[in-house]
């Protein structure tokens, strides 16, 4: 008897199924459930562009309607990724121009974009609808130029945190007239200035358009006109906002603000002058989402607008905020789910005179109980204040604390971090991402190997004493998923050990470790599913097996080793004439 | 522990992070600001990104220009005796070029797409000779040595 259900059944029953998570499990029943899932799958998104083909990729899902990809590992975002490393869009674009023409969305995050690309994807795709760069490199405002003069049904184009080559702000001209589909447009990552004039024509031809995020260049009084023009706008990204306006455009734009009954978010706010402040007031009582990173704003001036703020789920802000400011936070924004706060005295190599310190956290841990994401940097930090904060929010998902002072200890006890975060762990059973700092031994490391069932992404710099902390890790840790490291005092002994756990993961990254040339080669030949990324300035072929390496990135692939390496990296089917010597492991 | 890789030529983090041209070899022109023997150079620690990075940068310059005035040297091509100009009092390049052409009793531009015009370019502090004009403002000031207006090209 067939029980098997007809195929228009199964494929009308998995139209419901949207998470990708759900479609691999479902994928995984039989052959005949296998082909139908993969006939129907329109959002494909790849998590490393090297771990398949794109040709496979393409083969799988024919009817793919949106993809997403992600080239280099994070630590290329603080850059201890060299260039050239790889992460290329260009065989990703040629191989769905050719295989799936009807392709509509395209994210890429941490790649190398060309204007080449740009143009394939512009001449390709007839009904091209979203490009989303995030942390894109490689190409210029002329490639900006090609879509916007071809995606006719364009609906989203975003830029964020791309470095682009800047040659004017031409592009933007190039939007026929007949484009009115236009929904989401972020050009804040750009330099140059672009016509106010052409921008405001956009913006009037554009009925749909929800969010908006300018780049500096746009002035105050630009804006003003532009916001008179779309009050509609649920996310906002201003341009600068220190012009010096006279008295009649500031209740002009005053009045402008005072539309926006839509508005969600909001961000840029670039230079932002104290006295412009009162002009989002307004405002704030409807937004979720606050960026204010690159608003130098003082500690007065933010008090009146973060009391307003009462729905916010997302704040990011500078550490000029001060523990007084995030005090006000815990007290007014009870909605609170995620804070960001960003080191101002970053650059200044000097002491800051901020006064911010671990009780700023510990405040907002009591008073937002719905925080569950935190990213924090801070001068320095207490085991007893972590301890505090695990207790208040057990409900955290994710932590990352960055002690700015590599090997920090807890400065009241002096003694290392290994308690506090060991509470983490313990109390804060659902937590997926973490980011270590400070002065911190093994021990801690055995604590998060032990607690950190759920951990998928971990952080480390300037850690540790031996091969035992990435032991505890590797070992420990069931859903490790992501585990990068640097400054950290081992691990040929751990790795070599623990080689069947990487087939686990997604990916290691390790740089000014301990790892010797010899263990690359012991991992590789013993792990043929990996790809033992070796990143040396330093020609390989006459090292001694026993010096040490400078990076090593290992990731599981299908795709067998890569074709597009520079010189600067190694793996071992680069040189397979050398043997692997076994004093090389201690 | 290992050599000290306090000096990396493939590091990505070059002296102008806004602009990595990848037809450039960026390893010839890097000259590291840390001190040798920290592990954590400014470029990569602590751990924020490249626009979050120069932000801050601009802003530090801006906390110390409240204070300190910003003398250069200007030379126009051609003309042996120079000047000297305050970039402190302007607020961007348009005001900067309005000047230079006051002082110079002639018409000054960014850029070279026209070569009719003098055209400015600056010594930054690695020596090099840049067109003015590429860079944010605020990168500019923290880089730039002198300035030179160069004559207009005849073809």
């Amino acid at each position: 008897m067939d029980l098997r259900l007809p195929s228009k059944v199964l494929e009308h029953i998995l139209s419901f199924v949207d998470s990708n998570e759900d479609r691999n499990s479902v994928s995984l029943v039989c052959k005949s459930w296998f082909e139908t899932e993969r006939r129907t799958r329109k959002r494909v998104i790849v998590r490393n562009c090297y771990a398949v083909t794109p040709e496979a990729v393409a083969r799988r899902f024919p009817e793919m309607r949106s993809l997403t990809l992600k080239g280099k590992p994070h630590f290329a975002d603080y850059n201890l990724v060299p260039d050239g490393w790889g992460g290329y869009a260009w065989p990703w674009i040629e191989a769905m121009a050719e295989k799936c023409p009807s392709l509509e969305e395209l994210r890429l995050k941490r790649m190398v974009v060309t204007d080449e690309c740009l143009e394939k994807i512009a001449a390709s795709f007839k009904d091209f609808k979203v490009l989303v760069l995030t942390s894109c490199e490689g190409f210029s405002t002329d490639g900006l130029a090609a879509i916007a003069v071809a995606c006719s049904n364009l609906r989203e184009l975003e830029l964020r945190e791309c470095i682009v080559e800047d040659l004017g702000g031409d592009w933007l001209s190039y939007f026929p007239e007949t484009l009115t589909s236009l929904v989401s447009l972020d050009f804040s990552c750009l330099d140059s200035e672009v016509k106010l004039s052409d921008l405001e024509r956009l913006v009037s031809r554009s009925p749909n358009l929800k969010s908006l995020k300018l780049n500096r260049a746009v002035s105050l009084d630009a804006l003003g006109s532009l916001l008179r023009l779309a009050p509609q706008l649920v996310e906002l990204g201003t341009g600068s906002f220190s012009d010096k306006l006279d008295q009649e455009a500031v209740s002009k734009l005053s009045q402008a603000f005072s539309e926006m009954k839509e508005l969600k978010s909001l961000s840029g706010l670039w230079d932002v002058l104290p006295e412009y402040i009162p002009l989002l007031y307004s405002v704030c009582p409807g937004l979720t989402s606050l960026n204010l990173s690159y608003a130098t704003v003082q500690m007065p001036d933010l008090l009146e607008l973060l009391t307003r703020c009462s729905n916010l789920q997302k704040l990011w802000v500078m550490d000029l905020i001060e523990d007084k400011g995030l005090e006000v936070v815990a007290s007014s924004c009870k909605e609170l789910r995620e804070l960001r706060v960003f080191p101002s005295g970053a650059e200044g190599l000097n002491d800051t005179n901020v006064a911010m310190t671990e009780q700023g956290l510990v405040s907002v841990s009591e008073g937002c109980p719905n925080l569950e994401s935190v990213l924090y940097f801070c001068v320095q930090f207490t085991n007893a204040a972590m301890v505090t904060i695990a207790r208040n929010r057990p409900n955290l998902k994710c932590f990352r604390l960055c002690v700015m002072e590599p090997f920090a200890p807890d400065h009241k006890t002096q003694k290392p971090l290994d308690e506090g975060f060991k509470a983490i762990v313990e109390r804060c059973k659902d937590l997926q991402r973490l980011s270590v700092s400070g002065l911190l031994t093994d021990k801690a490391f055995e604590y998060i190997g032990t607690h950190g069932k759920k951990l998928r992404m971990l952080s480390i710099a300037f850690a540790g004493d031996s091969d035992l902390m990435l032991h505890h890790l590797l070992s420990g840790c069931e859903s490790l998923n992501k585990l990068e490291i640097r400054d950290c005092p081992f691990g040929d002994t751990a790795l070599v050990a623990n080689a069947a756990k990487l087939e686990t993961m997604r990916s290691l990254w390790m740089s000014s470790c301990c790892v010797s040339f010899g263990a690359c080669k012991l991992l590789s030949q013993k792990m043929p599913k990996l790809n033992v990324e070796v990143i040396d300035e330093h020609p390989l072929e006459t090292r001694p097996d026993s010096s040490p390496v400078e990076r090593i990135y290992i990731y599981r692939t299908l795709a067998g080793p890569r074709l597009d390496m520079p010189e600067f990296v190694w793996t071992i089917q680069k040189n397979p004439e050398i043997g692997v010597s076994h004093l090389a492991i201690k | 522990m290992e050599n000290s890789n306090s000096y990396s030529p493939y590091s990505s983090s070059s002296v102008d992070s806004t602009k990595p041209s990848l037809s450039v070899n960026l390893s010839l022109s890097l000259t590291f600001p840390s001190t040798s023997s920290q592990r954590a150079t400014s470029q990569d620690w602590p751990p924020i990104k490249p626009r979050l990075r120069d932000t801050l940068k601009s802003l530090r310059l801006r906390q110390r220009g409240y204070n300190t005035a910003l003398f250069i040297k200007v030379y126009m091509e051609g003309v042996p005796i120079g000047r000297k100009l305050d970039l402190s009092t302007f607020s961007g390049y348009e005001s900067l070029l309005e000047n230079l052409s006051g002082m110079f009793d002639t018409s000054v531009i960014c850029g070279n797409r026209d070569r009719k015009h003098h055209v400015l370019t600056y010594q930054d502090k690695d020596g090099d000779w840049m067109m003015v004009g590429d860079i944010p403002w605020d990168m500019f000031l923290e880089t730039v040595r002198r300035l030179k207006i160069t004559r207009p090209e005849r073809c």
